[in-house]
C-alpha cells in the first residue's frame, strides 16, 4: 500500500470498520438468538434448564434424567453441571443478567436461602407441595426459616444426615500388620490407643515402608475432619467448630480435649506414624496412596467411596467417633430439614419444573440414590436401610447414621438468629493444627486460647451487628443449658408445616 | 535506549534535535486551532486508541475505582455492598500478623530472586553472546523455555515431583546420603520458601537473559577491539566496557524484576497455597484467599461465614500503595543515576 495514496488508506479504514461492524452485529445477533433459545420448547415439548454441581454423583443424575425423560417425554431437561467451587458466583452473575435456569441447586454461603426468598429468586411451591406430598418426607423435614418462609415451602431436603467424616481402614495393610481378630476380620480402631497401637504395628511390621496414618492437606485444610472424627467422642460437642452450645462459648482453650488431641497428633508425627508428605500432597493423591496401601488409616467422607469403587478398591472398613475410650460422650448433630434445589420464580414452565423437582425428591429416586448408586444417605429414611446394601463399606457408612443425633440450633428457637453474619476467623482450627504439625506453633495451649477468644469475638461482633440492624437476638440464643449432648435434642417446632 | 547506550559508550555529544514534530494544522503566525479542530484532525488516531482505552477502562481503571469503594464495606462479593465499616478493613490489615508475615515472605522472595537471577542472567548472557560459542541459539531457547511456560503449570509439575513423588525421591537421596531423613519439601516451613524462590529464579530467568543479550548486542564491537588494543583482558573488558554499556538497560531490568517479584502469585498459589500455616504465603495469595476462599467452617453451629471482598480490597490497596512508593523510589533513583552520569559526562566534556 502506498503511504501517499490517502483514498486507498481511507478505503481500507472504512473497510476495516465495516467488517468490524458486521462481525459485531453477527456476534450480537448470535448471542441474542442463543439467549432466546435457552428456555424455548423443542419439538412441541418443554425444555427445562437445570443447574447442579453433582460430579461424583453424576451417574445417578444421568440415570434420573433418562428415567424422567421416559416418564415425561414432553419435558426435556437440559442439565448443566457446574464446578461447586465457583457455583455461588456463577449463579449470582446469572441472576443479575436474568439468565438463571428453571431449576437449580441453591447457593450456600454467599446468598443464603432466606435472602434468596427475600430477593424473589425462588418460586413458592405451595401450589404443588400438597400436605400429602409433604408427608412423604419424615417429620421435621420442612422448617420455618430453613426451607419454609412465611408458611410457604421453597425447597425440600434431599441428602440424609449422617456423620460427615469417617476413619477409613485399609484392610490389607491391617492384615499385613497382623491387626486381625480371631475370625480373620481386621481390628477396626475404636479408641485413640487402638489407633496408636495399629499405627505402631504397621510401621514396625513393614520396616517403615508403610505408614500407619496419612492425609492430604495440600489443597484442602482437612485437619478439621480429623478433629470431628476424633474429638466429639471425647465429649466435645462443638467438634471442629469449637462452639459448645451448652454454654454458647468457643471452648478451644478451655476444653482440654482440644489440647490432648493436638498433642496426640504430634506424638503420632514424632513417631513417624504419618506418611511424611501428608502436609503437601492433595486429598486426592492421599486417597490414591491409601488405596495403594502406603498407609493404613485416613480420614475422609463418603465421597471417597465412589472413587475407590471406580478403581476396584473395596477392601477397606469404615468407622467414626473414635475417642479416648469407647463411650461416646458427644456425637455428630443434625439440623431439622435441609434445602438443596429450588425453582426459578421467573420460570416460564413452573408445572414442568415441579415435575422434575418432585421426581428428583421422590422416594423412588432416593432408593436408587442410596441402594443402587451408593452416593450418600437420603432424606427418605426408607431408602437408608443398611441391610439392603450388599457393598460392605457403604453398608458400614449407612449404619453409622445413628451417630448423628438431632442437635440444638439457635435459629430454630429464634429464627432471627439466622440473620447473624460472622466474619471469618483466621487462622482457623485447621490452620492452627497445620502450624503445630509443621513446628511453627510451639505454645499449643496459648494458641488454642487465642483461637477460642478470636472465634468468640467474631460471634459477639456478629450478634452486636445483628442487634444494630434491628434483629431481636442476644448471646443467650446460643445457649442451650439443658442440652445433654448424648441424647437426641427435642426440637420445639411442628413436625410438619400447617 | 540503544542510542543512549551507544552515545554513552562512545562519549559523543547527545543529538541536538530530533526530526521536526508535526503540529496539527499549525503554521507560523497563525492562531493555535481549537480543541475540536484538533480532535477532528486526529480522529483516526483516537478511533484506533478507543479499543485500548475501553479495555483499560473496563478491566483496569473501573476495578481499581470500584475496589476503593469496597474497602469501606464488609462485603462477600455478591449483590451490592451495604454493610459500611468505614476504615475498619484498613485497620484490620495493618494489625493483621498474617498480612505482615506474607509481606515479609514477598520481600524475601524479591530480595533473593532479583539479585541471584540477574547475576545468573548476566553471566549466561555474556557466555551466550560469545560468537565462538556453537549452538548458542539452542542454548538460548533452552534457557528461555521455562519463561514461556505458565507458572501454574510449572507449579503443578514441581508439586508432582516434590510432593506426590517426594518420598520416592527422598528415599533415593537418603540412600545417596544427601539427606538422612524424609523431608516434605513443600510441607516443611524451613524449606518451602526456598523451594519457591528456587523455582521462581529458574522460571523467569529467561526474560532477563534475553534483555541482557539485547543490551550486550547494542554495545559497539569497536569498544572491545579498542580495549583489546589497549591490552585489556577478558575481566577488564567485562568490568570497563560491558558493565558500563549495560548500566542503563540493567537499571530498567532491575526495575522490572523487582516489580515482577513483588507481584508473585500464581506460582505460590498453585504450588503451596501459601502453606503450611502461611510459611510460604505472599501478599497476593493472602489477598486472593481473603477474597475468594477459606474461612472458619461453621457446620452445625448455626453461623454463616462469608468471604470478605472488602477486607481483601483494603489489603490490595494497602499493598498497592506500598508498591507505588517503591516504584516511585526506584524511578527517582533511576533519574538520579542518569543525572549523575550526565553530569559526569558534562565534566569530562568540559575538561
Amino acid at each position: 500500500m502506498s503511504a501517499t495514496d490517502p483514498s486507498r488508506t481511507l478505503l481500507t479504514r472504512r473497510g476495516l470498520l465495516r467488517s468490524a461492524a458486521v462481525l459485531g452485529g453477527a456476534a450480537t445477533l448470535g448471542g441474542a438468538l442463543s439467549a432466546c433459545s435457552s428456555s424455548s420448547g423443542s419439538g412441541g415439548g418443554t425444555t427445562l434448564t437445570h443447574w447442579d454441581f453433582y460430579d461424583s454423583q453424576e451417574p445417578w443424575v444421568k440415570n434420573e434424567l433418562a428415567l424422567f425423560g421416559k416418564a415425561h417425554p414432553e419435558i426435556h431437561v437440559r442439565r448443566t453441571k457446574n464446578a461447586q467451587a465457583g457455583y455461588d458466583n456463577l449463579f449470582n452473575l446469572a441472576e443479575r443478567s436474568g439468565r438463571t435456569p428453571d431449576t437449580f441447586f441453591l447457593t450456600k454461603q454467599t446468598v443464603p436461602i432466606n435472602q434468596q426468598v427475600q430477593k424473589g429468586w425462588l418460586l413458592p411451591l405451595d401450589k404443588y407441595a400438597t400436605a400429602e406430598w409433604v408427608r412423604t418426607f419424615p417429620a421435621y423435614s420442612f422448617v420455618e426459616g430453613l426451607n419454609v418462609f412465611d408458611g410457604k415451602i421453597y425447597s425440600a431436603p434431599f441428602v440424609g444426615s449422617g456423620p460427615p467424616n469417617q476413619l477409613f481402614v485399609n484392610n490389607k495393610v491391617f492384615r499385613d500388620a497382623g491387626l486381625t481378630n480371631a475370625d480373620g476380620s481386621v481390628q477396626v480402631p475404636r479408641t485413640w490407643d487402638d489407633m496408636s497401637r495399629a499405627a505402631d504395628a504397621i510401621v514396625r511390621r513393614s520396616g517403615g515402608r508403610t505408614y500407619g496414618l496419612g492425609f492430604g492437606n495440600g489443597s484442602t485444610n482437612l485437619f478439621a475432619w480429623w478433629f470431628d472424627v476424633l474429638i466429639r467422642g471425647a465429649g466435645s460437642p462443638g467438634g471442629s467448630t469449637g462452639l459448645d452450645l451448652r454454654v454458647g462459648k468457643y471452648t478451644y482453650g478451655t476444653d482440654r480435649n482440644y489440647a490432648d488431641l493436638t498433642n496426640l497428633i504430634m506424638e503420632w508425627k514424632k513417631k513417624d506414624y504419618f506418611y511424611p508428605n501428608s502436609l503437601s500432597v492433595s486429598d486426592e493423591i492421599a486417597r490414591a496412596y491409601f488405596e495403594r496401601g502406603k498407609f493404613g488409616m485416613t480420614v475422609g467422607g463418603v465421597w471417597n467411596e465412589a472413587e475407590w469403587t471406580a478403581h476396584g478398591f473395596t477392601d477397606y472398613s469404615v468407622t467414626t467417633l473414635v475417642g479416648p475410650d469407647e463411650t461416646h460422650k458427644a456425637y455428630f448433630y443434625r439440623t431439622p430439614g435441609s434445602a438443596l434445589m429450588g425453582i426459578n420464580a421467573r420460570t416460564k414452565h413452573p408445572d414442568a419444573a415441579w415435575q422434575w423437582f418432585s421426581w428428583w425428591h421422590s422416594k423412588a429416586a432416593a432408593v436408587r440414590w442410596v441402594q443402587k448408586y451408593r452416593e450418600d444417605l437420603s432424606a427418605h429414611p426408607e431408602a437408608n436401610a443398611s441391610d439392603a446394601i450388599r457393598f460392605k463399606p457403604f453398608a458400614e457408612y449407612v449404619a453409622l447414621q445413628d451417630l448423628s443425633l438431632p442437635g440444638p440450633q439457635p435459629w430454630i428457637r429464634n429464627p432471627a438468629a439466622s440473620g447473624v453474619v460472622v466474619a471469618p476467623v483466621q487462622p482457623d482450627l485447621g490452620a492452627f493444627v497445620a502450624g503445630v504439625y509443621s513446628g511453627q506453633i510451639k505454645d499449643i495451649s496459648g494458641a488454642l486460647t487465642s483461637l477460642g477468644e478470636r472465634s468468640q469475638s467474631a460471634l459477639d461482633a456478629g450478634i452486636k451487628d445483628g442487634q444494630k440492624r434491628g434483629l431481636k437476638i442476644s448471646a443467650a440464643d446460643w445457649v442451650f443449658a439443658d442440652w445433654d449432648p448424648t441424647k437426641p435434642y427435642k426440637w420445639d417446632i411442628p413436625e410438619y408445616p400447617k | 535506549m540503544t542510542e543512549n547506550l551507544v552515545r554513552a559508550s562512545t562519549g559523543g555529544p547527545p543529538p541536538v534535535a530530533g526530526p521536526p514534530r508535526r503540529t496539527v494544522g499549525r503554521r507560523p503566525g497563525r492562531p493555535r486551532p481549537g480543541i475540536g479542530a484538533r480532535l477532528r484532525a486526529g480522529r483516526w488516531s483516537y478511533l484506533y486508541l478507543m479499543p485500548f482505552v475501553l479495555l483499560v477502562g473496563a478491566f483496569t481503571l473501573y476495578p481499581i475505582g470500584a475496589s476503593l469503594v469496597y474497602t469501606l464495606f464488609q462485603w462477600n462479593g455478591v449483590g451490592s455492598p451495604d454493610h459500611y465499616v468505614g476504615l475498619a478493613n484498613f485497620r484490620q490489615v495493618v494489625h493483621d500478623g498474617v498480612f505482615w508475615r506474607s509481606f515479609g515472605h514477598t520481600f524475601l522472595y524479591a530480595a533473593v530472586v532479583v539479585p541471584v537471577q540477574l547475576a545468573l542472567a548476566l553471566v549466561l548472557a555474556v557466555v551466550l553472546n560469545n560468537k565462538r560459542l556453537r549452538f548458542s541459539t539452542f542454548y538460548r531457547s533452552v534457557f528461555f523455555l521455562p519463561a514461556v511456560m505458565s507458572p501454574a503449570i510449572i507449579a503443578v509439575i514441581f508439586q508432582l515431583l516434590l510432593s506426590n513423588f517426594g518420598d520416592s525421591i527422598n528415599t533415593r537421596l537418603i540412600r545417596a546420603h544427601v539427606i538422612d531423613h524424609q523431608v516434605d519439601w513443600l510441607g516443611d516451613p524451613h524449606s518451602v520458601m526456598w523451594v519457591v524462590i528456587g523455582i521462581g529464579i529458574w522460571n523467569t530467568l529467561g526474560y532477563n537473559l534475553v534483555y541482557f543479550l539485547a543490551g550486550l548486542q547494542s554495545i559497539p564491537e569497536e569498544l572491545y577491539e579498542a580495549a583489546s588494543l589497549d591490552g585489556a583482558g577478558a575481566w577488564s573488558k567485562f568490568w570497563h566496557v560491558t558493565l558500563p554499556g549495560l548500566r542503563e538497560v540493567g537499571l530498567m531490568i532491575l526495575f522490572l524484576a523487582v516489580l515482577g517479584s513483588l507481584q508473585v502469585f500464581d506460582l505460590v498459589q498453585v504450588l503451596t497455597g501459601g502453606g503450611p500455616y502461611y510459611a510460604s504465603s505472599v501478599v497476593n495469595t493472602y489477598i486472593y484467599q481473603q477474597a475468594f476462599g477459606g474461612g472458619l467452617s461453621a457446620g452445625g453451629a448455626g453461623i454463616t461465614v462469608q468471604p470478605n471482598v472488602g477486607f481483601a480490597s483494603a489489603a490490595a490497596f494497602f499493598y498497592g500503595l506500598i508498591l507505588m512508593v517503591i516504584t516511585v523510589a526506584q524511578a527517582l533513583l533511576l533519574r538520579r543515576v542518569r543525572a549523575s552520569r550526565n553530569a559526569a559526562r558534562g565534566v569530562r566534556e568540559g575538561d
